[in-house]
């Protein structure tokens, strides 16, 4: 006898025309309005139309923190488009597969390296034009079987099938309403040996649903952005599509670039003019605007850039995430730059960590460079409301009117910070440069005086590393492993340290949102108990482990974990991983006793 | 077109635009006369130095909003145009100037010339077309011409110069002039009604380098060979003729207007805030922004 699921991931792939996404965005906006947990990413092949696409959802009766492990149920309406997306859409032992008949493939011969818990054929698109007169309304059938197998969500499916076709008349409207029932009548017709039915959520309340490339936007808006230039780089496009739809209506411009150093230094021009700016791109844009960030440092000048990450080098795989740009955010600048970087780990911290981003820019009068990637700008969730009072809005250092008489733009201060004026501002006059200048903006070659500037420039972002609220730590605090997470894949690190901690494994767990500088105190402290540990990424290298090891002593039991993106870390594989550290750290302190085993 | 102000109702004199950094221009450059022409077209048209934004690259001309009043912004190569946009932009409040030299406009930066005439954003963008590389020491540059000796072509240029005259009016620049500071009066009348024209304007200087340059390109050269368009009988609402005068570029030495659109088009300014203004009863409280966010499907 099973019990309602608390927790179901699903995953469903098809080719181009068969309405695959817009199936998982129906599904995840009944999940939203009926008030679960859900997260839902796309994948698709890299063809602009047609080809392979997929979706991906996971939903929870508690805040889903990663798009989940392996499947709970695998649609493939055909399997060659399924088996192209690999190790995105992980089937084992427990999933429940379902396909459509029309596939020929006898259930006990489905090809897929691992005997699923139970495979059921539906003549999907056979129902399709039974029911709506039409294969198309293959994905209505589907989120039928769905609504019938799990109980997800009906009248909400329902609501939303109305909306959507109510367009394009209401013949259409009646022929998706009799699909998606005949994709009940089949499920009840046709019970499971091993229950999907999902349990109600905690709270029967909607909940938000966005993506993290959109509240970007909206993050950037509420703190205060007024101008964004972009360029269109794929997987970041979506938050200059959201400017371009809403930055007008509170007051502020956007403007479509003709490449990407032209947008970076229009917004170099906005900041200068006393506006806050952001610009947006990916791996391939930030290098070609790393020159100008170079220009906002030494200028002194306020800026957000936000890199959401994609496969690299080149063009390398543009539509899939990966945490490959660590290097290129810290280090791609020319001369002595400290640039502070962060990070955030879901579409609802996206919000948070983009009004820091804009305060931390605003305060120190510095480029601040924001990480997403391809997985978080890409995929949506459904997130409780946030409480916005909470966040404190920074605006940068304007000299008062005292100030202005004899104004001296580049001010050695105890801080190092000086108040920035802006054309208007009468008195205020400087000039701005790229070249090195003195304490009154003038032009110099002077070593001394270079010297003292870079000395400013690096005193005052000091004072950040001391913002121990920049780093999220969980887990038992004098726990010997110890791991270390950051971004998108922090979320498969946080839900595989409650799951070994639920185990008895003590393990503890530290989650930056700022990625540099950093602070080698908050580390040190952190290590000071661990042994055993690893430090877990989507990237080749391991790039932030390779960072963490610049500046702090790590422990040599610390190791990385790093993986390349578009091959997702489970949260099982990562829990096991912790279970496999304990059971280390106790044979290191009983030697004797694995000896007689 | 004379100035709007006699001299003496002027609220501001061109010594009010002139900061006390030194030029470090070599004597005899042809920047000095651009500077001293820029100061006179400002103080002709009055707006005080605080409300004004001057913007240039990098190399020898663009050292030039360092010596004005104005907020200056010396950036880097070839991005005078973008920096100048987003300010004009995001602050249309301000006069914008942007400056620089012909391989900061047509060499590094020439990618920005033709997206900010189409975009007609309301800026004044003066180059310092010397033919040379003046800054690093003399290598050939975007308006040498063909056969031009240089520390880069020491057997003559192997290419053709571009037109810069050409090249901002087939883009459909709205205002476009040439001057000299050999003759600085001049160009300080025709600055002056390019910075009051609406929309993206475009002076080409021919600013000669004394160092590196021709001695045909000097300004004592040049007295003998400028041809003034208004004498020439030109009407600068012709864009036809405009453009035939224009390929002239590089073997006469035209001063004078070459194109002014007499109904000037529509300033980018003008479409952001007619979009902001159509847009903002839809605005939500900021506090409120995530309720965009809300699902919808009933």
């Amino acid at each position: 006898m099973s019990t309602e699921r608390q927790d179901l991931t699903i995953g469903m792939a098809g080719s181009g025309g068969d309405g695959v996404v817009s199936a998982g965005d129906s599904l995840i906006t009944a999940l939203a309005l009926e008030g679960y947990y859900a997260i839902v990413a796309k994948s698709f092949g890299s063809q602009i139309r047609g080809g392979e696409s997929s979706f991906r959802l996971r939903v929870s009766t508690e805040e889903a923190l990663n798009i989940g492990g392996t499947l709970d149920i695998a649609v493939a309406l055909n399997w060659e488009d399924f088996l192209r997306f690999g190790s995105e859409l992980p089937v084992d032992g427990t999933s429940t597969v379902i396909y459509d008949e029309k596939t020929g493939v006898a259930p006990d011969k489905v090809p897929l390296a691992v005997q699923p818990a139970q495979v059921v054929a539906v003549p999907i698109e056979a129902m399709a034009k039974e029911h709506a007169g039409t294969e198309k309304a293959k994905n209505t059938i589907v989120l039928g079987l769905m609504a019938g197998w799990c109980g997800l969500a009906r009248a909400s499916i329902v609501a939303g099938l109305r909306k959507r076709f109510s367009k394009k008349g209401p013949e259409l409207v009646a022929a998706n309403e009799r699909a998606f029932e005949a994709g009940i009548l089949f499920a009840e017709a046709h019970p499971l040996r091993q229950s999907l039915a999902m349990a109600p959520p905690a709270e029967k309340r909607a909940k938000l649903l966005t993506d993290g490339n959109e509240i970007v936007g909206a993050a950037a808006i509420f703190a205060g952005c007024e101008f964004f230039a972009g360029y269109p780089i794929t997987p970041s496009t979506e938050v200059m599509q959201f400017m371009t739809r809403e930055i007008w209506k509170y007051g502020g411009a956007v403007v479509q670039f003709e490449d990407e150093i032209a947008s970076v230094g229009a917004c170099v021009g906005a900041s200068f003019a006393g506006k806050k700016v952001m610009t947006v791109s990916s791996g391939p844009g930030m290098s070609l605007k790393s020159e100008i960030l170079g220009l906002a440092t030494i200028a002194e000048l306020p800026l957000v850039a936000v890199d959401v990450q994609r496969g690299g080098p080149s063009t390398g795989l543009p539509t899939k995430g990966e945490q490959s740009d660590v290097f290129q955010a810290i280090f791609s600048a020319h001369g002595d730059v400290l640039r502070p970087v962060l990070a955030a780990r879901s579409v609802r911290d996206l919000f948070g960590v983009t009004v820091e981003a804009f305060n931390i820019a605003e305060q120190y009068q510095t480029p601040v460079i924001l990480l997403s990637d391809g997985e978080l700008g890409q995929r949506k969730e459904t997130f409780d409301p946030i409480d916005t009072s909470q966040f404190r809005l920074v605006e940068r250092r304007r000299p008062f009117d005292k100030e202005l008489d004899g104004y001296v733009r580049f001010r050695l201060t105890e801080s190092g910070i000086s108040p920035l004026s802006q054309p208007g501002m009468k008195g205020g006059n400087y000039l701005a440069s790229g070249i090195e200048h003195n304490e009154a903006g003038a032009p110099t070659a002077k070593g001394e005086v270079h010297a003292r500037m870079n000395e400013k420039r690096f005193k005052k972002l000091l004072p950040l590393k001391a913002r121990r609220d920049l780093f999220h730590i969980e887990g038992d605090a004098d726990a010997p492993i110890g791991i270390v997470s950051w971004g998108s894949v922090a979320g498969v690190a946080l839900e595989a340290l409650r799951m070994a901690r639920k185990q008895g494994v003590r393990a503890k767990l530290l989650v930056p949102t700022l990625i540099y500088p950093v602070p080698e105190d908050v580390y040190q402290d952190f290590f000071a108990s661990v042994e055993r540990g690893f430090v877990l990424e989507q990237s080749h290298q391991g790039q932030f482990y390779r960072v963490l090891r610049m500046f702090v002593d790590v422990p040599r039991g610390v190791t990385s974990i790093a993986r390349s993106g578009s091959n997702p870390f489970l949260p099982k594989e990562v829990a096991f991983k912790l279970r496999d550290l304990a059971r280390e750290v106790q044979q290191a302190l009983a030697p004797e006793l694995q000896a007689q085993e | 077109m004379a100035s709007v102000n006699a001299l003496t109702e002027q609220a501001y004199q061109a010594r009010d635009y002139k900061s006390d950094l030194k030029p470090i221009w070599c004597p005899g450059c042809g920047d000095f006369g651009v500077v001293t022409a820029i100061y006179r077209a400002l103080a002709a048209v009055g707006r005080p130095p605080h409300e004004i934004a001057f913007v240039s690259g990098i190399g020898c001309s663009s050292r030039i909003p360092g010596y004005t009043t104005a907020y200056g912004f010396n950036s880097v190569h070839g991005r005078a145009l973008p920096i100048a946009q987003g300010i004009k932009v995001s602050r249309p409040d301000l006069l914008v100037l942007a400056a620089g030299g012909d391989g900061d406009g047509f060499a590094i930066g020439g990618g920005h010339v033709s997206h900010a005439i189409r975009r007609n954003v309301d800026l004044t963008y003066i180059i310092m077309d010397n033919q040379i590389y003046g800054l690093t020491k003399g290598q050939l540059s975007p308006t040498s011409h063909r056969g031009r000796k240089s520390v880069t072509s020491m057997y003559g240029s192997l290419e053709e110069p571009i037109n810069p005259l050409m090249y901002v009016l087939a883009y459909g620049a709205g205002f476009v002039a040439q001057g000299t500071p050999a003759d600085m009066s001049g160009l300080a009348v025709l600055i002056e009604e390019a910075i009051r024209f609406p929309g993206f304007a475009f002076v080409n200087v021919q600013s000669p380098c004394v160092t590196y340059g021709e001695p045909d390109e000097q300004l004592k050269a040049q007295k003998a060979k400028i041809e003034d368009l208004r004498a020439l009988g030109h009407d600068p609402a012709d864009w036809l003729h405009g453009m035939d005068l224009a390929r002239e570029y590089g073997t006469k030495l035209y001063t004078g207007v070459f194109y002014k659109n007499p109904t000037p088009a529509p300033t980018f300014a003008h479409a952001v805030s007619s979009l902001q203004e159509q847009l903002q009863s839809q605005a939500l409280p900021k506090k409120d922004i995530l309720n965009m966010f809300a699902p919808r499907q009933a």
